[in-house]
């Protein structure tokens, strides 16, 4: 890209609001993928349980019932790591990363997902892939009587690992659009809300409505008396 | 300049994972990026054989098939959905109301209740702001000495971590190879013992500075008889008949349950114990019940409130972790229980909305993703570092150290307390842990008691893991039970709403000071730990047996829980060294390892 010159300037303009509709896009097909994948936790919860509690009952069990569990989890974990990136959630350790500037910070990252991130991604799909095609294509079924057929749940690892790799493309445009000042901070965390603010908040609100409901019956209490 | 990194590979990689780590790029892949870039170092240099990278789809999949981290995601949803259920705050309005009259007595009160909502949440956060929010403008409101009460706060919320059912102490049995059952069983008792030392400490200050924790004055009890009675000798009353109920039962239990699942063996303590306490409380309730129904009126407003509270986390008790001490749920099947009835009791309660409910389900997969990647990221590093023979180094660092052992023990202890000042505990869980487990699993056992089981050693060595990797909620700069608690204290002075006094804010100051003595008590407790492996090993020892049995059902069952099946066998021959040896070597030779998955592998295909 040529930066100095004034036409040069307004192509990369052009491609990097090009480059942020791709980024756009990565977004909401990751926010979309991982809205959906949260409801697994629920039916790995709702099948657990159950297959315990069946099992302990009728004293029948099925290895399916069992398997479908694990095909759950990885399912939760793997689709939801360009969610959870998105959403800036993997653990950092941010001793020294604190004290950075901002835009320090920020070149940080970018040097993580191209150095760190990228590698390991593309790695990971590369090698993942055979082990699923192997198992399409020989039909692998799991070794214990009744389980499930395996190719579902080795496919998961490439998807998974796309899926962060795109997240990871998408975050590092937004992190030079920002150094451009082109968005707002990518890194500050788009959650409304944290689980522990509306935890704060439902306790004080029910202690308002506590008082609230007192001070109507010292209310109704105090005209009686008149 | 080759030669040189060629001899010295582990160490090299060792300061080169600090160093990507101090970055402060996500953990996960900062992690994974280090065996990478030293993986692809030894491979060139022709330290580790190409085919390296091959092993890492297998170790994947081992990890999707791990049921036992299964538990992680099941125990979070669970702990989510409970602190939005009102559990926290009626538990704190009435053992609050029972304990107030005594002095010290609201501290009793947040200590008894951060046990229990440790015993069922597991979650600190939840358990520092319900507190926070509940308890600490009450104890300020009566004069409480700040500190003190701060101190408790913070202190009784991080029993999350050391009481089962924790996060930490599955992460803990999963990178130690032992069963999370034995970790849970192990880890009871220390916890209990805790939060003793905790009830000691109040009751020390009860005596030394009464004006510290005063006791609540009389108008703000709020279950007061129509006489004017506190309404404690009724519920005295009936806490002695249900506690007789609890003793006869124990005794009595053995023979009545072991011809019901038709066990030789004697019933393990921990069975007796949650047991016996459930039939107390269900006779608690079945008189209370009663009571209430026939209008009887012998017991007081307070027994009753007291009973009726009660009930749901001791059920909630009994479906977690009592199904899984008496061996008919498995950690992951009790924490599936437990998810489900939290959410039937936050249902019942009225509190279970769609978002609540979509943002338990959004937590609890983030959190599932991100402590999954890490154990991903590590499996590479530490793939690599061992097959660059970094376990071996690891070992030879720990052969000059005075002490032996012990001094290993020591040495280790100091190390995560200050690592917990600044890393969260599931990175030191899956990036110091598995570094030293070989060297923990080879030195230990001669500490324990003789005719101890060898493999007791590692469940010993996670529980004083947990036991130190509590203070890091405690420790500043990162102490998190201490920015919850931040988070919801009064940061302005205000008008207090029932006595209409003016109450001063509260310092962070008085924050950090609150947790040092509790701190110490932790530390204490970690020395009592090491000093003592019997409180651990106590716990587990009959129980051992059991598991054995159970193992062998579940090999009969499925027989792709191979992994739990080889830990059941280990314990299956108490002091067996060829188990135990087996196992070590499984992962002191990682090329071995990975041929034997690979192996594995071919055989999985038909």
């Amino acid at each position: 890209m040529t930066a100095g010159d004034q036409p040069g300037r307004g192509a990369e303009e052009t491609v990097m609001q090009g480059l942020l509709r791709v980024s756009r896009a990565i977004d909401s097909l990751n926010e979309r993928v991982g809205r959906s994948v949260i409801w697994l936790v629920l039916m790995a919860v709702l099948i657990s349980a159950g297959n315990a509690i069946i099992r302990k009952l009728f004293d029948t069990s099925s290895n399916a019932w069992l398997e479908v569990q694990w095909y759950l989890f990885s399912a939760i974990f793997l689709l939801a790591s360009g969610y959870t990136l998105m959403r800036n959630e993997h653990v950092r350790i941010d001793v020294l990363l604190h004290r950075l500037p901002k835009r320090g910070q920020i070149w940080v990252d970018i040097f993580g997902f191209i150095f760190f991130m990228m590698p390991f991604v593309l790695l990971m799909i590369y090698l993942s892939w055979p082990v699923f095609t192997r198992a399409f294509f020989s039909g692998e079924m799991s070794e214990n009587a009744g389980g499930l057929i395996r190719w579902p749940v080795y496919i998961l690892a490439p998807i998974g690992f796309t899926l962060l790799a795109l997240q990871s493309v998408s975050e590092l445009i937004k992190r030079f659009a920002f150094l451009k000042g082109l968005i707002d901070d990518p890194t500050r965390r788009k959650v409304e809300k944290t689980a522990e603010e509306e935890l704060a908040e439902a306790i004080r609100a029910e202690a308002e409505r506590e008082l609230a409901r007192e001070e109507v019956e010292i209310g109704t209490a105090g005209r009686s008396l008149k | 300049m080759m030669a040189f990194i060629a001899q010295n590979i582990a160490p090299i990689m060792f300061v080169g994972l600090v160093c990507f780590l101090l970055l402060g790029f996500p953990v996960a892949f900062s992690l994974a990026a280090c065996g990478l870039v030293f993986g692809t170092i030894g491979i060139e240099l022709g330290l580790l054989p190409p085919t390296l990278v091959q092993a890492f789809p297998l170790r994947i999949i081992g990890i999707m098939k791990n049921d036992t981290l299964l538990a992680i995601p099941f125990f979070t949803f669970m702990g989510l959905i409970l602190e939005r259920s009102g559990m926290a705050e009626d538990l704190l309005d009435t053992i609050g109301q029972l304990f107030g009259p005594l002095r010290g007595g609201l501290a009793f009160a947040v200590i008894f209740v951060g046990a229990m909502l440790a015993a069922t949440t597991g979650v600190v956060a939840a358990s520092v702001i319900s507190m926070g929010l509940i308890s600490l403008p009450i104890m300020l409101r009566y004069g409480y000495n700040r500190t003190i009460a701060t101190g408790t706060i913070t202190a009784s919320g991080t029993l999350a971590q050391a009481i089962p059912p924790s996060l930490v102490l599955i992460v803990l049995a999963d990178q130690l190879g032992r069963s999370v059952g034995d970790m849970y069983a192990g880890a009871l008792i220390p916890g209990l013992i805790l939060v003793a030392l905790y009830l000691g400490f109040v009751v020390l200050v009860a005596f030394i500075k009464p004006k510290w924790v005063p006791a609540l004055p009389a108008e703000a009890r709020i279950y007061r008889e129509p006489n004017g009675a506190s309404g404690h000798r009724s519920l005295l009353v009936l806490f002695l008949v249900c506690g007789i109920a609890g003793y006869v039962w124990s005794k009595v239990h053995q023979s009545v349950i072991n011809p019901l699942v038709g066990r030789q063996l004697p019933a393990p303590g921990d069975e007796i114990f949650i047991m016996s306490m459930t039939v107390a409380s269900v006779l608690a309730l079945v008189l209370a019940l009663v009571n209430k129904f026939f209008r009887i009126g012998l017991l007081s407003r307070l027994t009753e409130q007291v009973t009726f509270v009660l009930i749901p986390p001791l059920v909630l008790i009994f479906l977690v972790l009592g199904t899984i001490f008496l061996g008919i749920a498995t950690p992951t099947e009790g924490g599936a229980m437990g998810a489900l009835g939290a959410l039937i009791m936050a249902g019942g309660r009225g509190r279970l909305s769609k978002s609540l409910l979509v943002q338990a389900l959004d937590n609890t997969a983030k959190l599932s993703c991100f402590v999954l990647f890490i154990l991903v990221g590590s499996t590479v590093f530490s793939f690599t570092f061992n097959a660059a023979d970094g376990h071996i180094w690891v070992e030879h660092l720990f052969d000059n150290m005075p002490g032996g052992a012990m001094g290993f023990l020591i040495v280790v202890n100091i190390m995560v307390f200050i690592l917990g000042m600044f890393i969260d505990f599931f990175e030191i869980a899956f990036i110091v842990v598995p570094i030293l487990a070989p060297v923990a699993a080879k030195i230990l056992p001669e500490l324990l008691p003789a005719g101890t089981p060898p493999e007791m050693a590692l469940i010993w060595f996670g529980v004083i893991i947990a036991m130190n990797l509590q203070t890091s909620f405690l420790t500043p700069p990162f102490g998190f039970a201490l920015f919850y608690l931040r988070s919801v204290a009064a940061k302005q002075d205000y008008k207090d709403n029932v006595t209409g006094e003016h109450i001063p804010a509260v310092e962070t100051s008085q924050i950090y000071k609150g947790s040092i003595a509790f701190i110490c008590l932790q530390l204490v407790m970690v020395a009592a730990v090491i000093a003592f492996p019997t409180l651990v090993t106590g716990g587990i020892e009959q129980a051992v047996q059991i598991d054995a049995d159970k193992a062998l059902q579940s090999m009969t069952e499925s027989s792709n829980a191979a992994r739990d099946g080889s830990a059941g066998a280990a314990s299956a021959v108490p002091g067996g060294p060829a188990a135990s040896g087996a196992e070590g070597g499984e992962k002191e030779d990682p090329m071995k390892g990975l041929l034997e998955s690979m192996k594995a592998d071919e055989g999985k295909k038909p």
